[in-house]
C-alpha cells in the first residue's frame, strides 16, 4: 500500500507542522529545531532521581575512607582519585575485568543467536508441542535461584566445569527472558515480508537473517543489553561455583573489598563504577537503534 | 486432533527425561553418606602430614587481616614444605554458610571453613565434619584447656569438638569521651550498674540534635538477639533450661531484662535503633551517639578525631557479657587432607604464632598462655582498648545453647526483642510469646 | 520466478512423506529451538525436577535426606508464617506490577521524542540497572532513615509528621515497592523504548491527520499496538515480583515484625539458617504452581485481547 509522498507533514514531536513542505525538507527542518518542550518538567526531575545513587557511588569513590563513616553523609574535602588506583592494584582488577569479559560476551553471542531461532521458531512456526516448549521455557523462570543452585552445580561438576568460566557461561548460553522477549517482537512483525521471501525461494534461516532480524534491531539490542547486564553483574552464581581467586568475575571480586564487620567503601565504590563503565558505553552506543528511524519503518512498497 | 496427541506426547516425554535425570542426580548426591566416614576410629590412623597435595582454607578475611593471614600462610609454606597451604577468601562471611552447604551437596567442599559460632551445633550433624576431640588428645602439644571456656563451649556439640576458635570477641561498652564531657558526665566505671548506664542514657540524648545515648541493631537477626542475651545474663536469667528441653526466659530475671530494653527505647527514648546496615558506627563517628554496645572488630573503623573509651558492660547481677566465637571447621577429604589440615591449624593457634598474628590483626588472643607472653605487652601498645576486651572474657560465663534449634529459637527471639524495641508489645507480652515459641520449637525437634 | 517456471514445465507430484517431513514447520520449528531446548532443559528443567524430589525428604543438606512423603506440604498448608508470606508477596506484586507498566510507559512515551538532552535523560534512566543492589540498598536507607533521612526533613518542614519507613512494619514494605519500581524502571523503559520504534510514523500520522488529538491517538494507535510488549511486561514482572528476595536481603531482613517476609526469603531462611531444605523446596514448589497458574491465566487472557499485527 503506497502513501503518497507529497502529503502534509505532521512532527509528531510537538504541536503544529509544516503544511505543505516536501517530507524531506520537513525532516531536516524539524531535527534542526527542538523546540523547548513541558516534557523537561517531568524528565528532568524523574532523571535526577534516578541518577542520584550512582552520584552517591561517584561521591564516595572519591572520599577518604573516614569521610565514608560519618553520616549524614557529606562531600569530600579532596577529591581521592588514588581510590580508583587502588581498586586496580590491590587486588587482580585486571584478571577480573577479563574473565568477566569473556563470559560476558560469550553470552552475549550465545543468547542473541539462540533466542533469536527459537524466538522465532516460537512466533511464527507452527509445529508440534511449540506451546508446551514455550511454556517449559517460562517455566524455568519460576524457581527462586537459590532452590536449584545445588543441582545446578552438580550438573555442572558432572561437565567438569566446576570453577572455570565455562561454569559460568555454559548455564547462560540461553536465557528465557530473550527468548520470551523476543517472540513476543517477532509477532509484531508483519508476516506478509517474510512470506514474500518464502515464496520467493528463501530457507527459513535465510529469511530469518536476511528479512526479520534487520527489523529487529531495537529488541535484538535490548536482548543483548540485558544479557550484558546479566552476565555482568552476577554475584551468587558464580559465588557458589568459583572456588579459585584466578576464575573470579568482577562482583565477586569486588566483594573482596566488602567483609562482614569492616567494607572499604570507597575503593569498592571506585571499583564498582570501574567495571560498570563498560556497560555505560554499550548502553550509550546502543541508543542509535533506539532512536526511530527516519524512513518509512515498514509497509511493502509496490 | 493429532496435534493434540502430540503435544501431550512431547509433555510427557520431556517430563520423562526431567525425571529420570532427577533421580539419577539425586541419588548421586547430599542424600549418601557412603563416601569417607570421618567417625573418630578414622582419626586414629591419620598418616603424618605430607604428601605433596594442597590444603585449602576458606574465610571472609579483609584488608588487614586478609593481608596478615596470606602472610601467614606463605610463612608457613616456606617452613613446611610437605605440602601447600592455600588460603582463598570465599566471600563475606555472611555467605560462608551458604557456601559450605552448597560445596558439601555437590561433593566438593574445602579443607578447611571459617564459620560463625551460630551454626555449629547444625553443621556437627554432617558425617563431613571431621571430630577433633581425638586429634586434639593424641597432639599433647595442642592444649585444649589453654582455650577460654567459653570457647571451648561453643565449639563442643555432644562431646564432640568441632570447630577450634578462629576470632574470639566479646561485648564491652564503647563511649564518645567528648560527648561525656560536654555533658559533664563522669566515664563509665566498671562499677557501674544499669542505673549508671540508663541515666547516663537519658541525660545523652538530645532530640533536637538528634543525638542518641544508646544504639542497638534491631533487625531482628542473631544480632539483635546476642545482645539481649548479655542483658539476660546480667540480670541472672538463662535462655534455656539445663538439660535444654523449655525455654526458662520467662523469669523474672527475663521480665527486668526486656523492661530494661523498653524503658530505653520506648520511655526514653534515647536509643538509636540500627537497621542492621552498621550505620550506627557513622553516627557515632559523627558525634550523634554517645554509647556503644559492640567488639573489637568495630574500633577500626572508628575515625581518628573521635575520643573513644572502652569499659566493660553494666552490671544488675553480674557484669556479665557475651562471646561470639568464629571458629575453623575442619572437613573430611581423605585422611591426609586431615592430616594436614590439623598440622596447619595446630601451628597457626600455637601461642607464639596466634600471638604474632593478634599483633598484626588486632584480634584478641584465643590462649590464656599468649597474655603472659612478653610480646603481649606489644599488643597492648599497638591496641591498648583491647586491654579491656581481654579481660571481658572472664565475664563470659554462659554460651548460647547448642542446639541444632538454635537458629530457630533465635528468630523467635528476634522477633520478640524487636517488637519491644519498636513499642509494639509490653516486656512481659513478648516473653510469653517467645517462650511459647521457643517451647513449640524444642518440641519439634530437628 | 525460477521456481514458478520449472514448477510449471514439470508434471505435477506429489511430494513424499518423508520429503514433507523435512521441509514441514515440524522439524524446523524443532531445529530451531533445540539448541535453546537442550540448555534449558539441562539446567532449568532438570534442577527443578530434582528439587521436587527433596521436597518430599526432611533434608539439613548436611547428614542426608530422610523420606517422608508429603508431610512438607501438609505442614505447609498449616504453616501460618507462610500464608502470612504468601499474603505479602501478593500484596506487593499487585502494587508492583502495575505501577511500573504505567509509569515506565509514561517515561518511554516522554523519552520517545526528540528533546535537548534526550540522551543524558535516558541514560539517567538507565542508570539504576546498573547501579548495584548494595548501593541502592544503601541509598534508600539514608534518605528514608527516621532520624537522618532527608526525605523524613523535607516532610518535617513542609509541616508533617516524621515517618518511620523501613523500621515500621505498616510502611516497610510500601518502602520496598518504592524501591523496586525505581530499580526495575530503566529496563521496563528500555523495552517499551524498543516497542516505539517499531509504531511505523505513518499510522501515528495518519491519526493525526483525521484530527486526532495527541492522548486520543496514542489510546487509538500506539497503544493496541504496545499490546504484545505489555503482555512480556505482565508476565515476566510477574514472575519475578512474585520471587522478590534480593533488596528484601539488603534491607529489611524480612522485618520488622515480618512484614517484608515474602514466599522466597522464607524459603532462604529455611533453608540456608534453619537447615530445612526439604520443606524450602516444598514451599519453592507451592511458589512455581502459583506462578505457573498465573501465567496461563495471563497468557489466555492476552490470547483474547492482544493484538497482533499479523
Amino acid at each position: 500500500m503506497t502513501e503518497p509522498l507529497d502529503k502534509p507533514f505532521t512532527d509528531p514531536a510537538g504541536p503544529g507542522g509544516f503544511p505543505g513542505l516536501d517530507s524531506l525538507e520537513a525532516e531536516i527542518a524539524a531535527a534542526g529545531r527542538r523546540r523547548p518542550s513541558a516534557w523537561h518538567l517531568f524528565l528532568a526531575p524523574t532523571a535526577a532521581i534516578m541518577a542520584f545513587p550512582f552520584v552517591w557511588m561517584l561521591v564516595t569513590s572519591v572520599s577518604t575512607l573516614a569521610e565514608t563513616r560519618r553520616f549524614p553523609p557529606q562531600l569530600p574535602h579532596a577529591i581521592q582519585w588514588h581510590n580508583f588506583v587502588d581498586a586496580w592494584t590491590m587486588a587482580p582488577f585486571d584478571r577480573w575485568l577479563l574473565n568477566t569479559t569473556v563470559v560476558a560476551i560469550a553470552s552475549v553471542a550465545g543468547n542473541l543467536v539462540f533466542c533469536s531461532l527459537a524466538g522465532y521458531a516460537l512466533a511464527r512456526l507452527r509445529f508440534i508441542g511449540s506451546n508446551v516448549a514455550f511454556l517449559v521455557i517460562l517455566a524455568t523462570l519460576m524457581v527462586p535461584f537459590q532452590v536449584v543452585m545445588i543441582p545446578t552445580l552438580l550438573i555442572v561438576r558432572s561437565m567438569g566445569l566446576i570453577d572455570s568460566l565455562g561454569a559460568l557461561i555454559v548455564p547462560n548460553l540461553v536465557t528465557p527472558f530473550g527468548i520470551f522477549l523476543l517472540r513476543q517482537f517477532f509477532k509484531t512483525l508483519p508476516v506478509e515480508i517474510e512470506e514474500a521471501a518464502r515464496i520467493d525461494g528463501a530457507s527459513r534461516v535465510g529469511t530469518l537473517v536476511k528479512v526479520v532480524l534487520p527489523q529487529m534491531k531495537a529488541p535484538l539490542a535490548t536482548v543483548a543489553i540485558m544479557t550484558l547486564l546479566w552476565a555482568w553483574n552476577d554475584f551468587l552464581w558464580p559465588l557458589i561455583v568459583i572456588q579459585s581467586p584466578d576464575q573470579m568475575t568482577l562482583p565477586l571480586g569486588l566483594s573482596t573489598f566488602q567483609g562482614a564487620h569492616f567494607t572499604n567503601w570507597p575503593v569498592l565504590m571506585a571499583g564498582t563504577l570501574m567495571s560498570q563503565l563498560p556497560m555505560l558505553v554499550v548502553f550509550v552506543v546502543a541508543q542509535r537503534w533506539f532512536v526511530q528511524s527516519l524512513s518509512v519503518s515498514s509497509g511493502i512498497k509496490g | 486432533m493429532s496435534r493434540q496427541r502430540f503435544s501431550a506426547f512431547g509433555a510427557v516425554s520431556l517430563l520423562t527425561v526431567a525425571f529420570v535425570l532427577a533421580t539419577v542426580l539425586a541419588s548421586g548426591c547430599g542424600g549418601s553418606s557412603t563416601s569417607t566416614t570421618s567417625s573418630p576410629a578414622a582419626a586414629a590412623s591419620l598418616p603424618a602430614p605430607g604428601g605433596g597435595g594442597s590444603v585449602v582454607l576458606w574465610h571472609g578475611y579483609t584488608d588487614v587481616e586478609r593481608t596478615a593471614t596470606d602472610a601467614f600462610v606463605a610463612k608457613y609454606n616456606a617452613t613446611n614444605p610437605g605440602f601447600t597451604m592455600k588460603a582463598v577468601f570465599a566471600g563475606n562471611n555472611d555467605y560462608a554458610l551458604q557456601k559450605l552447604l552448597t560445596a558439601l551437596a555437590a561433593g566438593k567442599a574445602p579443607d578447611i571453613s571459617y564459620q560463625y559460632g551460630s551454626s555449629m551445633a547444625n553443621l556437627a550433624t554432617s558425617p563431613k565434619v571431621v571430630d577433633l576431640g581425638p586429634l586434639m588428645s593424641r597432639s599433647p602439644g595442642f592444649d585444649w584447656n589453654d582455650f577460654f571456656p567459653a570457647e571451648r563451649l561453643a565449639t563442643t556439640v555432644n562431646g564432640k569438638v568441632i570447630g577450634v576458635p578462629a576470632l574470639v570477641d566479646n561485648l564491652a561498652l564503647v563511649y564518645n569521651k567528648a560527648l561525656f564531657d560536654k555533658a559533664g558526665i563522669p566515664y563509665p566505671t566498671k562499677d557501674w550498674t544499669w542505673t549508671d548506664f540508663r541515666d547516663a542514657a537519658k541525660k545523652l540524648t538530645d532530640p533536637a540534635t538528634k543525638q542518641f545515648g544508646w544504639a542497638y541493631v534491631n533487625d531482628g537477626s542473631e544480632d539483635t538477639v546476642w545482645r539481649f542475651l548479655a542483658v539476660l545474663w546480667q540480670a541472672g536469667g538463662d535462655l534455656l533450661n539445663t538439660d535444654n528441653t523449655k525455654a526458662a526466659l520467662d523469669s523474672p530475671a527475663g521480665l527486668k531484662a526486656m523492661q530494661l530494653l523498653y524503658d530505653m527505647a520506648v520511655t526514653d527514648k534515647s536509643v538509636y535503633l540500627d537497621k542492621g546496615d552498621g550505620n550506627y558506627l557513622n553516627l557515632f563517628n559523627s558525634g550523634k551517639i554517645a554509647m556503644l554496645w559492640t567488639g573489637p572488630w568495630d574500633l577500626s573503623s572508628i575515625n581518628q578525631d573521635v575520643q573513644y573509651g572502652v569499659e566493660i558492660l553494666p552490671a544488675d547481677v553480674s557484669h556479665a557479657t557475651i562471646a561470639g566465637p568464629d571458629n575453623y571447621v575442619v572437613l573430611d577429604n581423605g585422611p591426609q587432607q586431615v592430616a594436614n589440615a590439623w598440622a596447619f591449624i595446630q601451628w597457626f593457634c600455637s601461642p607464639d604464632i596466634h600471638l604474632q598474628y593478634a599483633i598484626a590483626t588486632g584480634h584478641l588472643p584465643i590462649r590464656k598462655s599468649e597474655t603472659k607472653l612478653p610480646a603481649y605487652q606489644e599488643f597492648l601498645a599497638k591496641y591498648p582498648a583491647d586491654e579491656v576486651f581481654v579481660a571481658n572474657l572472664d565475664n563470659v560465663t554462659k554460651v548460647r545453647p547448642n542446639v541444632a534449634t538454635y537458629p530457630k529459637i533465635s528468630s523467635a527471639l528476634g522477633q520478640a526483642v524487636q517488637s519491644v524495641l519498636l513499642g509494639r508489645a509490653q516486656p512481659q507480652q513478648a516473653l510469653d510469646a517467645a517462650s511459647r515459641q521457643i517451647d513449640a520449637i524444642l518440641a519439634a525437634g530437628q | 520466478m525460477q521456481v514458478a517456471d520449472q514448477a510449471a514445465a514439470l508434471p505435477a507430484r506429489r511430494a513424499s512423506a518423508w520429503e514433507r517431513l523435512l521441509a514441514s514447520d515440524h522439524l524446523a520449528g524443532w531445529g530451531f529451538t533445540s539448541p535453546a531446548m537442550i540448555l534449558i532443559a539441562v539446567f532449568g528443567v532438570a534442577p527443578i525436577a530434582w528439587s521436587v524430589v527433596l521436597s518430599f525428604q526432611r533434608n539439613n543438606l548436611l547428614s542426608g535426606g530422610t523420606w517422608i512423603g508429603f508431610r512438607n506440604y501438609e505442614r505447609l498448608m498449616h504453616d501460618p508464617v507462610f500464608a502470612h508470606s504468601v499474603r505479602i508477596t501478593v500484596l506487593y506484586t499487585v502494587l508492583f506490577v502495575p505501577i511500573s507498566i504505567v509509569l515506565s510507559l509514561a517515561v518511554a512515551v516522554a523519552l520517545n521524542r526528540k528533546l535537548w538532552f534526550i540522551r543524558l535523560y535516558r541514560t539517567a534512566i538507565f542508570l539504576p540497572v546498573v547501579a548495584s543492589t548494595v548501593a541502592e540498598a544503601i541509598l534508600f536507607n539514608w534518605l528514608l532513615d527516621p532520624y537522618f533521612g532527608i526525605v523524613n526533613v523535607a516532610l518535617v518542614k513542609l509541616g508533617l509528621p516524621a515517618q518511620s519507613f523501613f523500621q515500621d512494619p505498616s510502611q516497610a514494605l510500601f518502602c520496598i515497592v518504592a524501591m523496586t519500581v525505581w530499580g526495575w524502571l530503566g529496563f521496563c523503559v528500555i523495552i517499551y523504548l524498543a516497542a516505539l520504534q517499531g509504531i511505523p510514523r505513518e499510522l501515528i500520522e495518519a491519526a493525526e491527520i483525521d484530527g486526532a488529538t495527541h492522548w486520543r491517538s496514542f489510546q487509538r494507535v500506539q497503544l493496541p499496538l504496545l499490546g504484545p510488549t505489555t503482555l512480556f511486561l505482565v508476565i515476566y514482572l510477574s514472575i519475578n515480583a512474585l520471587q522478590l528476595f534480593d533488596e528484601i536481603y539488603v534491607t529489611t531482613w524480612g522485618g520488622p515484625l515480618g512484614a517484608t517476609t515474602v514466599v522466597v526469603y522464607y524459603l532462604y531462611e529455611q533453608a540456608f539458617q534453619f537447615f530445612e531444605a526439604g520443606y524450602a523446596t516444598a514451599i519453592a514448589y507451592v511458589l512455581f504452581l502459583g506462578i505457573l497458574a498465573l501465567t496461563v491465566v495471563q497468557l489466555l487472557l492476552g490470547r483474547r485481547f492482544v493484538h497482533y499485527r499479523s
